[in-house]
C-alpha cells in the first residue's frame, strides 16, 4: 500500500498529478457548464505554430507557445460570436488552422527535432519545471476563479441578464478560454493530450452528477481528481499498464460509477450555461 | 497526384453535405473525436492481423453507440460524453498498444493521414461514403432539418427522433473514418467543418448552403493540393490552412459588407476564394542532368548511397535527419523522385513500409531493394501480428551489416549504371576500409571495459545488434519495446530502477530523437548519469557529431565507453 510512496520517482509523479488534478477540476467545472469540452481537448494542437516558432528563434518553449495558446483562445472566442456559427465550429476552425501553420512551419529545415513531442508529456517523470509550472497553475487558479466567480455565474445562468447588469459575456467567455488556454500550457507538457481531456473535463462532468451547485461541484471535481490521479498511478504501478492510460481509464471509470447517481432525466432546474435553467 | 485530386473531389461531396448537418447540429467535436476513437480499432487489427478500415469502422461506431447511450436526455453535457468517451477509447488503445501487442500503431498517424498515398481501395471507399451519403441525407434531410430547428417538436416520435440521430451520426462516422488514412484526424476538421462553416456565413438557405459547401470543398482541395505540390509542404497541412485563410477572409469580408446586399457578398467571397487560388506561386526544379536517379528511405542508407555513388548519383533522402521513422508522413518530392529514380533501396523490416506505397504510387517503374533482407547478422523482432517484422529493423548498428549493405549498394547502382562501374567499386571499397578500421577501433575501445560493467539502459529497444557486435550486455529499456509510441507503466520503471540498483549500471543513454524525460527520472533516481546521448533510428543533423554513419557509430562508442566507465575511460576515433 505504502510501498509506491517510498520510490522518489512515484512522489514526484504523485505530487505533479495531484497538483494538476487540482488545478484541472476545478477549472473543469466552468468548462463543464460552458461547454468547452471541445476546446479543452483541441487547444494543445494550437500550440504547436508557438512552439515551432520559439525553437527557431532560440527562445524557452513556453514563451512561444503560451502566446500561441492565448491567441487561439481570443481566436476563438470572436470566431463563435459570428452568427451561425457557434462555439464548436469556431474551435473547429482555429485549431485546424493553426495546427495546419504548425506543420508547414516545422518543415523550415532550422526547426529543431521533435518539437511534437513536446505535445506529449509522461506522467512518470516530471521534471523541476513541470512540477514549479504546476504549482503556479494551482495558484494561478486558486486567485482567478473566486475573482471571477460571480461573473462566470451570472454569464452561465443567463446571458442576457448578465448582459442587463453590466456585466460582458464576451469577458466571461474570453476570461474563461484564456485561462483554459494557460492551464492547457502547463499541463499539456506534464501530461500528454490525452490526460489533459480526460482531467479538465472527466472529475467535473462526475461531480455534476452529484451535485447541482456550483460551490460543492468545483470541490467534488477536484477531490475526484486527485483520486482518480492517485488510483490510477497504483493501478500502473501494481498491474504495469501505461501511466498516463491508466490514470485517464480511472476517471472515466469514476464517470461511469456517478452515473446512475446522476440526476439523470431531471434536466429541469439543472444548472447549465447558455439558457439558463433547461426546461 | 492524380489519385490524390480525384480523392478530394469525390469526398467533397460527403464532406460539403455532412458539412452543413454538422455545423447546423453542433457536431463538430463529435465529428473530430470519432476518427481519432477509431485508435484502439487499429490498434486491434494490427495485433489480430485484420484489415485496418475495418478495425477502425468497428472502433467508430462503439464510440458513436457509447455517446448515442450515455448522451441520451443529457443534450447540455454532450460535448462531456463526447471527451470521456473519447478518452476511454484512447486510453484502451494505448493500453492494448503498449501492454498488449507492443504494436507498432500509433495516435500520431492517426493525426495525419496523406492524400499523398491514395489507393483503390480508398478512393473505392470514398466513392461509398458518397453515394451513402446523398442517399440517406436524400430520405432524412428535411426532418433532420425540422430536429435542427426544433429537437423537441414535429410530428416526431421519440423513436423516430433516435433513428434519426443514430443516422446522421453513423453517416458522419462512417464518412470520416472511411477517409481516414488519406486525410487524419485533424484534416477531417478543415473538409468536414471550416468550409461548411464559411459557406454558412454567406448564405442562409438550405439548398444553396449545401451546394456551396460542396463547391468550397471541391476548390481548397483542390487549391491545398496544388500549392502543396508547388511548395513541396504536406497536403494536409496545406488545406487545412487554405481552409483557414478563406474563413478568415469571408468573415472579414462580411464584417465590412454588411449593409451590402448578400448577393454581392458571395460574388466576392468567391472572387477572393479563387484569388487565393490563383495566388500562390512557387516553383519546383528537377536535377536529372544525366546523374543517376536514386531515392534512400533513412538517413543511413541515405549516406550509403553517396558515399559510393559520388558524383554519379542524384540521392533523394526520404527521411530528414533526427525524424523517428516509426511517425513519417510523405511530401509531393518525395513521390517526384519516387517517379523519377531508377533504384529506391529501403530498410525493410517494417522500418519504413510507406515507401512500397509511395513507389507503387508514383507510377514509378524503379527497383525496390530492401537491403535488411540480404544483411548477415539477423536479431528477432518482437512485435506481434500479421504484419510484424520478423526482424528487429535496427541491422544497421552492427558494422557487418553496413558493410553487406555498401557492398549490395555498390552492386546495384553498378547494375542500373555501368558506366561508372569502376568510381562505384572503388568508392565502396575505399569506405569499407575505412569502416573496418572503425569497427575494429571500437571492439577495442570496449576491451578496454570490464565486461561486467557494459550494462547498456536505453529509450528503446534499438541496440541490439551493436550490443551483440561488441559484447554488451542490454539490461533493459524505458520503453521495453521496438517501437518508440509505447508507453511505459509505473511497474515498468520502478523494475528497471530496481535493476539498475541491483546491476550496478552507472548511466542510462536517452535517444538523440526521443523526449527523455522518463530516462531522467531515472536516472535522477539511480544516481545513474543521463548525459550521454545515443543516436538510434536516424543520424544527426549536418553540423551535429552523429552526421554521417561513421560518425553516428563513433560517437555511440565514445557515449557508451564514457557512460559504463564513470566518464573515466573515452574512445576518440576519427571517422
Amino acid at each position: 500500500m505504502f510501498e509506491p510512496l517510498t520510490e522518489p520517482f512515484m512522489q514526484r509523479a504523485i505530487v505533479e498529478m495531484t497538483l494538476l488534478a487540482l488545478a484541472g477540476g476545478a477549472l473543469g467545472c466552468w468548462v463543464v457548464l460552458y461547454e468547452l469540452s471541445y476546446a479543452a481537448e483541441s487547444l494543445a494542437h494550437s500550440l504547436f505554430p508557438g512552439l515551432v516558432i520559439a525553437a527557431i528563434a532560440g527562445i524557452p518553449l513556453l514563451l512561444g507557445a503560451t502566446p500561441a495558446v492565448v491567441l487561439a483562445a481570443l481566436a476563438i472566442a470572436v470566431a463563435s460570436r459570428l452568427p451561425g456559427v457557434g462555439r464548436d465550429v469556431g474551435v473547429a476552425v482555429v485549431v485546424t488552422t493553426m495546427f495546419g501553420l504548425g506543420v508547414l512551419l516545422a518543415l523550415s529545415p532550422d526547426s529543431p527535432p521533435g518539437v511534437e513531442a513536446l505535445l506529449f508529456g509522461d506522467i512518470l517523470g516530471p521534471s523541476d519545471g513541470d512540477i514549479a509550472a504546476a504549482a503556479a497553475l494551482v495558484l494561478l487558479v486558486a486567485v482567478a476563479l473566486p475573482l471571477l466567480h460571480g461573473r462566470l455565474l451570472a454569464t452561465g445562468f443567463d446571458r442576457d441578464a448578465a448582459r442587463a447588469l453590466g456585466l460582458s459575456p464576451a469577458f466571461a467567455d474570453a476570461a474563461l478560454l484564456v485561462l483554459l488556454a494557460a492551464a492547457t500550457v502547463v499541463a499539456v507538457q506534464g501530461l500528454g493530450n490525452l490526460l489533459v481531456v480526460a482531467v479538465f473535463v472527466g472529475p467535473a462532468a462526475t461531480a455534476r452528477n452529484l451535485t447541482d451547485r456550483i460551490g460543492p461541484m468545483i470541490a467534488v471535481a477536484a477531490a475526484v481528481a486527485v483520486l482518480a490521479g492517485l488510483a490510477g498511478l497504483y493501478l500502473s504501478y501494481y498491474a504495469g499498464t501505461a501511466g498516463g492510460a491508466s490514470v485517464a481509464l480511472a476517471i472515466v471509470a469514476l464517470y461511469l460509477l456517478s452515473l446512475p447517481l446522476g440526476l439523470r432525466g431531471t434536466d429541469g432546474g439543472r444548472l447549465s450555461p447558455a439558457g439558463g435553467y433547461d426546461h | 497526384m492524380q489519385r490524390g485530386l480525384v480523392e478530394v473531389l469525390i469526398l467533397a461531396v460527403p464532406a460539403g453535405l455532412l458539412g452543413t448537418w454538422i455545423v447546423l447540429r453542433g457536431l463538430a467535436f463529435f465529428s473530430h473525436s470519432v476518427g481519432t476513437a477509431a485508435f484502439p480499432g487499429l490498434v486491434l487489427a494490427d495485433g489480430l492481423g485484420f484489415a485496418a478500415p475495418l478495425g477502425a469502422l468497428a472502433a467508430a461506431l462503439v464510440f458513436t453507440a457509447g455517446n448515442a447511450a450515455l448522451g441520451r436526455g443529457r443534450e447540455r453535457e454532450r460535448d462531456s460524453v463526447v471527451a470521456l468517451v473519447l478518452v476511454g477509447c484512447l486510453a484502451a488503445g494505448v493500453i492494448l498498444a503498449s501492454d498488449v501487442f507492443g504494436s507498432g500503431a500509433n495516435v500520431e498517424t492517426l493525426l495525419f493521414g496523406s492524400l499523398l498515398l491514395v489507393d483503390d481501395a480508398d478512393i473505392r471507399l470514398a466513392a461509398i461514403a458518397a453515394v451513402a451519403t446523398l442517399l440517406v441525407s436524400a430520405l432524412a434531410g428535411q426532418r433532420w432539418l425540422a430536429q435542427g430547428f426544433d429537437p423537441e417538436g414535429g410530428p416526431v416520435s421519440r423513436r423516430q427522433t433516435l433513428a434519426l440521430d443514430a443516422a446522421l451520426l453513423g453517416l458522419i462516422a462512417l464518412a470520416t473514418t472511411a477517409t481516414l488514412s488519406v486525410v487524419g484526424t485533424l484534416l477531417v476538421a478543415s473538409l468536414f467543418v471550416v468550409p461548411a462553416a464559411t459557406a454558412r456565413l454567406f448564405t442562409e438557405r438550405m439548398l444553396s448552403w449545401q451546394l456551396a459547401s460542396v463547391v468550397l470543398v471541391a476548390l481548397e482541395g483542390t487549391a491545398g493540393l496544388w500549392l502543396s505540390v508547388k511548395t513541396d509542404a504536406p497536403p494536409g497541412a496545406t488545406i487545412a490552412c487554405v481552409a483557414g485563410a478563406v474563413f478568415t477572409l469571408v468573415a472579414l469580408l462580411r464584417a465590412v459588407l454588411a449593409r451590402a446586399p448578400r448577393g454581392s457578398a458571395a460574388v466576392l467571397a468567391a472572387t477572393l476564394g479563387l484569388a487565393l487560388l490563383v495566388s500562390g506561386c512557387g516553383n519546383s526544379g528537377a536535377d536529372a542532368d544525366g546523374r543517376l536517379a536514386v531515392v534512400a528511405t533513412t538517413t543511413q542508407i541515405g549516406d550509403w548511397v553517396s558515399e559510393v555513388g559520388g558524383d554519379a548519383v542524384a540521392v533523394d533522402q526520404v527521411l530528414q535527419p533526427n525524424t523517428d521513422p516509426h511517425d513519417y508522413e510523405p511530401r509531393p518530392s518525395d513521390v517526384a523522385a519516387a517517379a523519377d529514380a531508377k533504384l529506391v533501396f529501403a530498410n525493410g523490416d517494417n522500418l519504413d513500409r510507406w515507401i512500397d506505397q509511395i513507389v507503387s504510387d508514383s507510377g514509378s517503374d524503379a527497383e525496390l531493394i530492401d537491403l535488411g533482407a540480404d544483411v548477415p547478422e539477423r536479431l528477432p523482432g518482437e512485435s506481434s501480428g500479421e504484419e510484424a517484422s520478423r526482424y528487429d529493423p535496427h541491422w544497421w548498428h552492427d558494422p557487418r551489416n553496413a558493410a553487406a549493405a555498401v557492398r549490395e549498394i555498390a552492386r546495384r547502382l553498378s547494375a542500373a549504371d555501368p558506366s561508372h562501374r569502376r568510381l562505384f567499386q572503388s568508392n565502396a571499397r575505399e569506405y569499407l576500409r575505412r569502416l573496418g578500421r572503425l569497427e575494429a577501433g571500437i571492439a577495442s575501445c570496449f576491451d578496454q571495459v570490464p565486461v561486467a560493467q557494459r550494462k547498456l539502459v536505453t529509450d528503446h529497444d534499438a541496440f541490439g545488434y551493436f550490443a551483440r557486435r561488441f559484447g554488451i550486455d542490454v539490461v533493459g529499456a524505458v520503453i521495453p519495446s521496438q517501437t518508440t509510441q509505447a508507453q511505459p507503466s509505473a511497474k515498468d520503471v520502478s523494475e528497471l530502477i530496481d535493476l539498475i540498483e541491483r546491476e550496478g549500471v552507472k548511466a542510462v543513454f536517452p535517444e538523440s530523437s526521443l523526449s527523455a524525460k522518463v530516462a531522467d527520472a531515472i536516472a535522477r533516481q539511480t544516481g545513474a548519469s543521463a548525459d550521454y546521448v545515443l543516436y538510434g533510428d536516424t543520424l544527426g543533423p549536418a553540423d551535429s557529431d552523429g552526421a554521417t554513419y561513421l560518425q553516428m557509430e563513433a560517437a555511440n562508442a565514445e557515449a557508451m565507453v564514457r557512460g559504463f566507465s564513470d566518464g573515466r575511460l573515452g574512445c576518440r576515433l576519427s571517422p
